[in-house]
């Protein structure tokens, strides 16, 4: 006899409770927060625990600061001058804001790829290399394996393989930024933030990468910020709300898109903003 | 209270669409009342020409239907809804198709005025009138919530629908004594029967009509759960 709960379809079968989780479940937890550019606070006293080896948006009108907490997530504020942040974002326990941490290996373990495809202009294979040769592999052998790893990680393979030495820049552009993923995993990073990967691509394209995304979940832990709130409900395992700095409402993607427990989110999402 | 909150979409032709949609279901919810109404009197005064009227209406009432389904497809199509906006088109599908049940039940109903009655058994078909007024109001009541999404009363009507069954069922006994009583009399009883039957149904139908409602303010699925545990929503 065949058993089916009520919820059996909805759930996803790796769901988490997200107010209950395991130390172990937990890829990154942000405690408390906060983040000013000059006078203006962009982050507010944001805590969250992010799942390992699941999907989780961020979403939020413009300016909301969703893009600036997913660069803080590699440090990637560091570079503005004006930034202050307070507050703790572990990884494996680990503050990656305390004070002996090697930013660069820390980015080696949080790989980032953003909006516009940015291939190097180098070859393919070059490209999915350079991280791992700055790493110190220098084995050819080793770099072809990893190559072809990543390119089929990246779905990409079986479009390039025949042309790994010709320039990056004749791809498309939705190749490019499966290129771009291919170059980020290729060191194999235990989370990837992907800061709008499809607004500069064609539906089509979009589709390919966000299966792509799906497939990359079951090795990595991945964290999307997407304007499109469609693409955030069928790729992402939880979706974050971030609304002028405030983590609004933070629960597994189902229920967000569904059943909201904020207005604001439901406004939002029912395009009653503004 | 009134639940809808329809407009302040960023596109006003949103707007628009999900109040044409509602306009188009309260209209079928009320043609569906007319129906119900004409085929209780038809029977009640044995009026074969308004029961051929609730016959030849039901056709109005499945276009209808097949209308706001086709609506109700492009907007999740053009739209992709959310949140309450999603819980309305699903609340409101699910709805047409209970409305339009109701209807085919109201047409079996107006089916037993078409039907030769002796004089004398024409009485029968008087004890269809009480459980049939106690229906129609539950059907005015639950369109009544549904127009406003009150869910205060959706709740209150899903848990008075056990009247309509204990008054089914004691109309059944009734019509089982008269069975026993004149056996040359039980085809005409089981039209009787039918017609109880469906009203019985269409209490049900409302029942359904309630939860959806609740679905759509509360979020919740209350199917399969008793009305006293609703209480707590």
């Amino acid at each position: 006899m065949i058993s089916v709960t009520p919820n059996a379809l909805s759930d996803s079968p790796n769901k988490i409770d997200l107010s209950n989780m395991k130390p172990e479940q937990i890829a990154l937890d942000i405690k408390g927060l906060n983040l000013h550019y000059g006078n203006k606070q962009a982050l507010q006293d944001i805590t969250m625990s992010i799942p390992k080896g699941q999907v989780t948006a961020f979403i939020g009108p413009s300016g909301c600061g969703k893009s600036t907490l997913l660069r803080c997530i590699n440090r990637m504020n560091d570079l503005v001058d004006i930034c202050k942040i307070t507050g703790e974002i572990n990884l494996h326990g680990e503050n990656i804001y305390g004070r002996h941490v090697d930013v660069a290996a820390l980015r080696r373990k949080v790989g980032m790829v953003f909006q516009r495809p940015n291939p190097f202009p180098k070859s393919i294979y070059e490209n999915v290399v350079y991280g791992v040769r700055i790493a110190g592999e220098n084995n050819r052998r080793n770099l072809d394996d990893i190559v072809e790893k990543s390119l089929k990680s990246a779905a990409l393979w079986n479009e390039v393989k025949d042309r790994l030495h010709e320039s990056a820049l004749g791809l498309s552009g939705g190749q490019q930024q499966r290129l771009v993923i291919a170059r980020a995993i290729a060191i194999e990073p235990e989370v990837l933030l992907l800061d709008e990967p499809t607004s500069a691509l064609d539906p089509i394209s979009t589709l390919t990468i966000e299966e792509l995304i799906n497939d990359l979940k079951k090795q990595f832990t991945v964290v999307i910020v997407t304007h499109n709130m469609q693409q955030a409900a069928r790729v992402s395992d939880q979706t974050a709300f971030m609304y002028m700095g405030d983590l609004i409402e933070y629960s597994d993607t189902n229920t967000l898109f569904t059943t909201p427990v904020k207005k604001k989110t439901e406004d939002y999402i029912t395009g009653r903003y503004g | 209270m009134n639940n809808l909150n329809l407009g302040r979409h960023i596109s006003g032709q949103f707007n628009e669409d999900l109040e044409r949609m509602l306009n188009l279901v309260m209209h079928m919810g009320g043609l569906v009342e007319k129906q119900l109404n004409d085929s209780l009197t038809a029977v009640v005064d044995v009026n074969q020409e308004l029961a051929r009227d609730v016959l030849a209406n039901d056709a109005q009432i499945n276009s209808l239907e097949m209308s706001i389904d086709d609506e109700c497809t492009r907007i999740i199509a053009k739209r992709q809804p959310a949140a309450g906006d999603l819980r309305l088109i699903m609340a409101i599908v699910k709805t047409i198709a209970d409305l339009e049940r109701i209807g085919d039940e109201a047409q079996k109903i107006a089916k037993v005025a078409l039907e030769d009655f002796s004089s004398q058994q024409k009485d029968l078909l008087l004890n269809l009138d009480n459980l049939g007024r106690r229906v129609l109001e539950f059907l005015q009541l639950t369109l009544d919530a549904f127009t406003r999404m009150d869910v205060e009363t959706a709740i209150k009507i899903h848990s008075t629908d056990g009247k309509i069954d204990r008054e089914y069922e004691a109309l059944m006994r009734q019509l089982m004594t008269y069975m026993m009583e004149d056996p040359r009399s039980i085809p005409q009883i089981m039209s009787v029967i039918w017609s109880a039957r469906a009203l019985e149904r269409i209490g049900d139908r409302c029942q359904n009509i309630c939860e959806y409602i609740i679905y759509f303010v509360k979020g919740k699925v209350v199917r399969h759960t008793r009305s006293e545990d609703m209480q707590n929503l």
